[in-house]
């Protein structure tokens, strides 16, 4: 992984109103343990993690949306490979963050992503 | 023509408390006077063994009126009239006073889990689809019983019990409010199809009126337009909706109406997310939908909602360079705001009881601020 890598992150259709995506998506659950899941983009693309997602891990996607190594890095997010669960698994590290915190780096990087646009949309209706 | 007293049966609940009585409800009664044409027949027959039916004109020449609504939540008061000028009572007006009392007494029987067809036919149950239906949660039509001072409660947990009492109807129908989309529209049928937000579908009639609200519905089916609907629906015994015997009122909603998306969050199940997410108890977000709707007015701009992987549900506003949250604790009635502007990287965060009306008070003026307008 280096700064350019992408991370490439599940979107789970409850979290899509009208097409907009809520700011959950990147913001680590308690079982997350302040690692939040993605995949390492330079061992597989976007459509490819759906699919491992879906298909293997048996979960619920309705795409994939991406952010960039260096832009966790601007939002002092550490990123790491954690190839335990599989292979292509990485994190994006929440350090000791306040909820505050914590909040303003998810829309942040929601922001990051929505400027790249979906990397992997599967085919649903819009409603 | 003679008038005499014959019942007064009294409307409980808050919509009457001023007196009055939906005119959908007072239209109820007329189908009252039918069952109690009916029930009256059956009575003499049952009194009169070696007859085959009633005598002709049985009930000719008498009928029920509304004379007078009296306070005391909504009391009609009903008068038998009388053609007649005889001065004895007529067999008919005997047999809708026993009428009358067969029909108080099967109503409580059926608040006392009492034998409800030891006091009317099966047949006669059926009359009871039609009448009751406007009842809402926590409303009651009460009647005296004859010679006593207990009430029989017509309610609609007692109406179910009188319908379902007759093994005959498998079948009833309610007032019902739902929100959906769309799927299908057959103009040759005059019939259209509803996709309920839990994905079921059921089909309804098509009148004229709603043709082109119907149409505009069905035309945004895949961008997610949706609708309300308020009209007659019919279950079965086990409460399932079947279809729609009636459309009274139909609207497109806004694309982010909070009660329609808060529903449709209520049918998530357990581990939505990723095998462990929690579904928001269907309680909770009732609360919330009646609480902001108390609080926030009609022009406030809708949020956005998604359930969160606690069971709570988190409303998001995106206004001018900002994007807000509310994380809502639907047990706790406590949240947790957080704005963000973009462009400046300006913040704010801070806490919420949402039993305070203060506190929503606040929420509002952040609401407006971000906005750019004033409260």
């Amino acid at each position: 992984m280096n700064a350019t890598t992408l991370l490439h992150r599940q979107v789970n259709p409850a979290w899509i109103q009208s097409g907009r995506v809520t700011s959950q998506a990147f913001k680590p659950t308690a079982k997350d343990n302040r690692r939040l899941s993605v995949y390492d983009g330079d061992k597989i693309n976007a459509a490819d993690a759906w699919q491992h997602y879906t298909g293997s891990l048996c979960f619920s996607s309705a795409g994939v949306i991406t952010v960039r190594v260096d832009e966790c890095q601007s939002l002092e997010l550490e990123s790491e490979s954690d190839p335990t669960p599989f292979p292509e698994h990485a994190v994006i590290i929440f350090g000791e963050f306040s909820n505050a915190e914590t909040e303003k780096k998810a829309k942040q990087l929601k922001a990051f992503a929505l400027a790249r646009g979906w990397q992997f949309q599967a085919e649903t209706d819009t409603k | 023509m003679t008038t005499l007293p014959f019942m007064r049966p009294k409307f409980t609940g808050s919509r009457f408390e001023n007196h009055t009585i939906p005119l959908e409800l007072l239209g109820e009664l007329t189908v009252f006077e039918e069952m109690l044409v009916e029930v009256a027949k059956w009575a003499y027959l049952r009194d009169h063994p070696d007859r085959k039916r009633s005598p002709r004109g049985f009930t000719e020449g008498i009928s029920i009126r509304l004379s007078g609504v009296e306070d005391g939540s909504a009391i009609p008061v009903l008068v038998i009239a009388i053609a007649s000028l005889e001065l004895f009572p007529t067999d008919a007006q005997e047999y809708f006073e026993k009428a009358r009392d067969s029909i108080v007494k099967a109503v409580h029987a059926a608040s006392t889990d009492g034998n409800i067809t030891q006091f009317l036919p099966e047949k006669a149950l059926g009359f009871f689809d039609r009448i009751g239906r406007g009842l809402r949660d926590g409303e009651a039509l009460e009647f005296h019983l004859p010679n006593e001072t207990a009430v029989a409660r017509l309610t609609k947990e007692t109406r179910r019990k009188l319908l379902f009492a007759s093994s005959d109807l498998q079948e009833l129908s309610e007032e019902i409010t739902l929100r959906g989309y769309i799927s299908e529209v057959d103009q040759a049928d005059m019939t259209f199809e509803v996709q309920l937000l839990d994905g079921g579908k059921r089909k309804a009639p098509l009148g004229s009126q709603h043709l082109d609200t119907i149409l505009e519905a069905f035309a945004g089916y895949k961008t997610g337009t949706r609708i309300e609907l308020q009209g007659i629906g019919r279950f079965n015994r086990k409460g399932k909706l079947l279809n729609l015997d009636s459309v009274e009122h139909i609207s497109l909603l806004d694309p982010l109406d909070l009660s329609a998306r808060l529903e449709e969050i209520s049918s998530l199940k357990h581990g939505w997310l990723e095998g462990e997410g929690l579904a928001p108890p269907r309680e909770g977000l009732l609360w919330l939908t009646r609480t902001y709707e108390s609080h926030i007015p009609d022009d406030c701009p809708f949020p956005y909602a998604y359930p969160t992987p606690d069971g709570g549900v988190r409303l998001e506003w995106d206004l001018g360079t900002s994007e807000s949250s509310l994380e809502v604790d639907l047990d706790g009635h406590t949240a947790y705001w957080h704005s963000l502007d973009h462009s400046s990287g300006t913040e704010l965060s801070r806490s919420i009881n949402l039993d305070k009306p203060n506190e929503w008070k606040w929420l509002l003026e952040r609401i407006a601020e971000l906005r750019g307008g004033s409260v």
